[in-house]
């Protein structure tokens, strides 16, 4: 084992009733590294974060979160998706001290560390609106702030920008690199869109069609920050058009 | 909410309460209609305010009628919705039940239920709240049953348990169906304790008041009465509507009211 690892799974695998999700798979994930998984729609993408979040169950393997053994065990991830799943009862300040809220109660710390976050980031004017009152864009900033604020070392992106258009998702690609360069979480970000995966991560893993597995685990090393000019250089369009043939290859095209 | 629609809000329906006894006072008037058939709207309303001695002390009963049974029926209805949804065996067991209670016609209920409980408070406040637990049921069944189903799997993987859930989730998600239900048996709660007060044939009550006068051809005290029983329920909605306007503020506003100093939005200075 790997001291940099904060995540170790081996021989996971998934089949529900007769589809095999996951075929056994092996993944060590660096601490601190920004991860993108890419991969046929159904390839088990979604699953794995389910059984990495606890939701369910692999039906073999292990799986050691910061040197824990995690399996069905709930609490110890942050997780978000690509619909932003704020309460619209709650103001913006409300939504993302939730999880607070969800284990007990929200104390001043959680409060004070919540409006930092907000104000930090670009949602310091918008702490007491509620969400009803927000953009798109602005919404999955929330919805990321509440995720930052449990507090876990592990973020689970579910194609979180998945339906924002392509200017707004730019905005909120490069916002989501800044909020993890300070915060130094690790995360690992499922997406549709390779441009999204090269730009984003240090590490793509491209996933082959159901029963899902890793195929291709590419290095991204492209100099950061990453900017407008990172999606112009010839660097990026070499690992984006290998990302591709991979995935096409993958389904047989 | 802004001004405008504020002054529209309070004028709309008083304007709409004037014309409709406007159009009354003209049809008793240039329709020659005897007074023992319909009097004028102000005979109508100074028949109630001229004998408001006698009056009073039986619209208190009404009203007391109305709000007891109403919460229990509230209560119970929604206590109901939650078990409802929480035990799925319930659904099979109670359901058939709450329909049969809703099948037997109330007005038929009102006379064994007099005989159960008396002449007293208690059959009017069965009834309201028997009328009223229903739709209170049903809502918030419906609420609970259509609160965000990958809501509840976020709560989940954040290391919610389920009464945490409930509590932060599922009650509130479920307030503004909770509410229709609340203001669907706020319309009928008067006519339950109206019911009730008929069947009890003894006693003294706003429904027998009206009899007798309708027994004395007394067509002013007739229409007076339905009047004031109308005014009953009408304000104890305007009060639920009341309560559910300040209960979901998030519907008509874009920012929290802030009540306490210091918690002031604040301005990023970047
Ligand atoms: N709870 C479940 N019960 C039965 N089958 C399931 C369940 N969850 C997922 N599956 C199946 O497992 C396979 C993988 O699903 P998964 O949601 O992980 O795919 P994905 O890679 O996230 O796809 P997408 O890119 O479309 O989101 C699919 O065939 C899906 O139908
Ligand atoms: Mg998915």
């Amino acid at each position: 084992m790997s001291s940099s690892s904060i995540l170790e799974l081996r021989g996971i695998s998934k089949t529900f009733a007769s589809t095999t999700a996951l075929s056994p798979l092996d993944l060590d994930i660096e601490r601190g590294s920004f991860v993108s998984i890419v991969g046929p729609s159904g390839c088990g993408k979604s699953t794995l974060f389910n059984i990495l979040s606890g939701l369910i169950q692999p039906d073999n393997g292990s799986i050691s979160l910061e040197d824990q053994n995690v399996i069905g065990a709930t609490g110890h991830v942050g997780y978000m998706l690509q619909k932003d799943l704020l309460v619209p009862w709650r103001t913006v300040l409300g939504n993302i001290t939730l999880g607070a809220r969800l284990k007990g109660k929200v104390g001043p710390e959680d409060k004070e560390q919540a409006m930092g976050f907000a104000q930090k980031y670009g949602l310091g004017e918008f702490l007491h609106h509620y969400p009803s009152a927000l953009s798109g864009g602005m919404r999955q900033r929330v919805a990321l702030m509440r995720t930052l604020a449990t507090n876990h070392q592990l973020l689970l992106l579910d194609e979180p920008f998945g339906a924002l258009d392509a200017q707004t998702r730019f905005e909120m690609q490069q916002w989501l690199l800044q909020v993890w360069r300070d915060t130094q979480r690790t995360v690992l970000f499922i997406t549709h869109d390779v441009d999204e995966a090269v730009f984003l991560s240090d590490r793509v893993l491209v996933m082959s069609p159901r029963p899902g597995r890793v195929v291709d685990d590419l290095r991204v090393d492209l100099p950061r920050p990453r900017t407008l000019d990172t999606l112009v250089s010839p660097a990026f369009t070499d690992l984006k058009s290998r990302v591709l043939h991979q995935l096409h290859r993958e389904r047989g095209a | 909410m802004t001004k405008k629609k504020l002054l529209l809000n309070i004028f709309g329906p008083i304007l709409s309460v004037v014309v409709l006894l406007g159009l009354w006072q003209a049809i008793v008037v240039w329709g020659n209609v005897a007074p023992y058939i319909a009097p004028k709207p102000w005979d109508a309303i100074r028949a109630v305010t001229s004998n408001w001695s006698t009056l009073a002390p039986l619209t208190w009963w009404t009203i007391k009628e109305t709000i007891y049974g109403y919460l229990v029926g509230a209560f119970l209805g929604a206590f109901l919705g939650v078990v409802l949804n929480k035990i799925p065996l319930m659904q099979r067991v109670l359901y058939p039940l709450l329909i049969l209670t809703q099948a037997i016609p109330i007005i038929a209920l009102a006379p064994p239920l007099v005989m159960i409980l008396g002449f007293g408070v208690m059959p009017k406040v069965v009834i309201v709240a028997w009328i009223v637990f229903f739709p209170v049921t049903v809502s918030v069944l419906d609420g609970l049953n259509h609160v965000d189903k990958d809501l509840m799997t976020l709560a989940k993987v954040f290391g919610a348990n389920s009464m945490r859930r409930f509590v932060v989730l599922e009650m509130p998600a479920a307030i503004t169906q909770l509410f229709s239900g609340l203001k669907i048996g706020a319309t009928y709660a008067v006519t339950g304790a109206i019911i009730g007060e008929l069947a009890a044939s003894s006693g003294s009550s706003l429904a027998l008041y009206q009899r007798s006068a309708s027994g004395s051809l007394d067509a002013a005290g007739v229409y007076g009465t339905t009047l004031l029983m109308t005014a009953i329920g009408i304000i104890w909605f305007l009060l639920v509507v009341g309560a559910e306007y300040l209960a979901t503020p998030w519907q008509r506003r874009s920012t929290a009211r802030q009540w306490r100093r210091g918690a002031k939005p604040v301005l990023t200075n970047n």
